[in-house]
């Protein structure tokens, strides 16, 4: 096994069992993201045909707001151990830190979708059974997407200054053809696809997702000089 | 010294120049009237926009292989001279659209991500002024700059198809006689000017530069 | 031999401050170097550029033998940084964080060989409990026990003493004589005179980012 592989996994290894440790996080993030989905209920109103036309949308915007937040989580054990720029003492590839985190990432993210999906088939009125192998490509492909770049942005952005507010600034306008395929295929698949838009969107969302991803694994070590 | 001077000079003239022609020279449009003539502003500003972050992409790159800092004063006198030239579109182009299709707003493919542009940039001139350290602020404006050129294209393409399910794009309408001409004077007018504007922000980057290495506050 | 660290006209700057202002210096090989100054004296910069964490602004910095920072795995393969605060996840448990740092260091050693190192700094009761319900002297000996996964060939101590009782610090003292007995090269980083300098084999002074004097202790 390379040691690329091997840190890899050891990185991702302590931030799941980090993670599982301080479940409390974890509950803050869905209980936040329940509170999203409510607010967003509120302010479009009662109407229940509404916000099941409208539910995609709604399901995406909160995974982006809640997802954004657990990103910045990531870092904490980090700063408490004295900065995520001490993993470039081990000899090997930074690009493992990145891959490490991101993988981590991955998996949170993947488990709060596990509560939000359903959550919004309940509230939305979404019947989500029918669909449930497309919706599952559609939310992996939204979810590396996210992640790809999340992590990026969270690492560039863990020593600056109001860090809680360029994250998103630098983060949302990126995430763009992200909520757009994966809230555009979502929608397509939960009306049946009648345009057969589905295809086009999961294409523009696996092209962004390499395109993004290979790019910031060039240019990852830049981004951890000091 | 007098390369810059005289291009300074061509600079003036030919948007002078231009804008007359614009003005007063080419009749306005049979249909939309005296507004239309905006457009000889509207697209060269938006066609410096771009031309300014394709720069700002290409000197980052640079910047990343070969780590001279003038690459990185030359990426961000574009950044500033493109941030000004988005947000003169997005004004004008507003201006222009209100009277001609009665909205101030359009969630035209062009249109949402030259706003997204305007973000990512001054997303990237914020983090430059979190850091005191030169290279350290180059390091982290190369990486913005490639990584916000890099999603443009997926970015238009992917509002365009998300508007085209709503609405088919809006194609311009024939123009007045002399159009193409006087739009294509003003880009050239406008692309001289923008190289005149970075040739002087970055001699004063450099300066700034050398001020900050030098440091007032204590030598070395 | 070449010597462990040779350092020509080293300067680094953060912005307009500058950290080091042309350091020159030599370290043998198998000694223990006493680097003392004030706070801002550029002690923990100087050690950031040994451990690769930084680069220079200009000099030229030898480690090793080999020229920093286009060497740097190799450097990093055979140094030791310890860092005041330390390098381990508060969620983790001892033994865990050993785990990892194994895994990202090489081929990682077994459970078995990680408890004996453990054991050698006497926290083989405390290998499961979380570091977060560690005091202060037992996070400065799971760091202890953290730089024995590898053979260093040089290690970088930042202010090791800082808050450790009498039996922490003799600990720590104890150590450095074991390293120094193996022959590998240590540099303290300190303000405390009296604790750094006992067992140095050369006591470095800076000042202003410059080396103010150099002796034989």
């Amino acid at each position: 096994m390379n040691s690329l592989m091997r840190q890899t996994k050891a990185i991702f290894w302590k931030d799941i069992i980090t993670e599982t440790r301080t479940r409390q996080g974890f509950s803050a993030m869905v209980s936040f993201a329940a509170l999203v989905l409510f607010l967003f209920s509120f302010a479009v109103g009662p109407d229940t045909d509404l916000l099941t036309q409208l539910a995609g949308g709604l399901l995406w915007v909160t995974i982006v707001f809640t997802g954004t937040l657990s990103l910045g989580r990531a870092y904490q054990s980090e700063e408490l151990a004295g900065g995520v720029q001490l993993l470039r003492l081990y000899p090997g590839d930074a690009r493992a830190i990145y891959l490490g985190k991101l993988a981590g990432n991955l998996v949170i993210l993947t488990t709060l979708e596990l509560v939000l999906f359903p959550a919004t088939a309940i509230i939305f009125h979404v019947d989500l059974l029918p669909h449930v192998t497309s919706l599952i490509t559609v939310a992996a492909l939204g979810t590396i997407g996210f992640s790809v770049i999340g992590t990026f942005f969270a690492t560039l952005t863990v020593h600056l200054r109001a860090r809680e507010l360029l994250l998103p600034l630098l983060l949302f306008p990126a995430l763009v053809p992200v909520v757009l395929g994966s809230v555009g295929a979502t929608d397509a698949f939960l009306s049946g696809d009648p345009l057969g838009r589905a295809a086009g969107w999961l294409q523009l969302l696996i092209a962004y997702d390499v395109i993004l991803f290979v790019v910031c694994v060039w240019i990852f070590p830049v981004v951890l000089e000091e | 010294m007098k390369t810059q001077r005289t291009i300074g000079f061509l600079a003036i003239a030919s948007v002078a120049v231009a804008s007359f022609i614009g003005l007063f020279v080419v009749p306005a449009d049979e249909y939309q009237g005296e507004i239309q003539r905006l457009l000889y502003i509207h697209v060269p500003t938006a066609w410096l926009a771009m031309l300014s972050f394709l720069v700002v992409f290409l000197m980052s790159l640079l910047y990343l292989v070969q780590r001279k800092l003038k690459w990185d004063v030359l990426a961000v006198s574009a950044v500033e001279i493109g941030v000004l030239s988005t947000a003169l579109t997005l004004i004008v182009g507003s201006l222009y659209a209100r009277p001609t299709w009665g909205i101030w707003w359009t969630w035209d493919p062009r249109l949402t991500t030259t706003a997204l542009l305007l973000i990512i940039y001054i997303g990237y001139l914020i983090v430059r002024s979190m850091t005191e350290d030169p290279e350290q602020r180059a390091r982290w404006a190369a990486v913005i700059g490639v990584i916000g050129f890099i999603q443009v294209p997926i970015v238009y393409l992917s509002v365009f198809w998300w508007r085209s399910l709503h609405q088919p794009p809006s194609s311009p309408r024939s123009m007045a006689a002399g159009f193409g001409l006087v739009l294509l004077l003003n880009l050239i007018a406008y692309t001289i000017a923008f190289t005149y504007l970075v040739m002087r922000r970055y001699k004063l980057g450099q300066a700034e530069l050398a001020l900050e290495l030098a440091g007032p506050e204590e030598e070395k | 031999m070449s010597p462990i660290v040779r350092v020509q006209g080293l300067t680094r700057r953060f912005g307009r401050r500058w950290a080091l202002r042309g350091i020159d210096l030599e370290v043998e090989r198998g000694t223990v170097v006493a680097l003392l100054g004030a706070n801002g004296t550029g002690k923990t910069t100087l050690l950031k550029v040994f451990s690769t964490l930084l680069r220079p602004t200009a000099g030229r910095v030898e480690v090793l033998g080999s020229v920093l920072p286009r060497d740097q795995d190799y450097v990093r393969a055979k140094t030791a940084l310890m860092t005041p605060t330390g390098h381990t996840y508060e969620e983790l448990t001892g033994l865990e964080n050993l785990r990892f740092a194994t895994h990202m260091s090489g081929p990682p050693l077994s459970d078995s060989s990680l408890h004996e190192i453990l054991m050698g700094v006497r926290l083989e009761n405390a290998a499961n409990t979380r570091v977060r319900a560690y005091s202060t002297g037992m996070r400065k000996r799971l760091e202890l026990a953290r730089m024995q996964l590898r053979t260093p060939e040089l290690v970088l101590l930042d202010e090791p003493f800082v808050s450790l009782d009498e039996e922490g610090i003799q600990l720590v003292q104890s150590k450095i004589s074991d390293w120094r007995s193996e022959g590998t090269s240590v540099i303290i980083a300190s303000h405390r005179i009296a604790t750094a300098t006992a067992g140095a084999d050369r006591i470095v002074r800076l000042e202003r980012g410059r080396v103010a004097s150099e002796e034989t202790a």
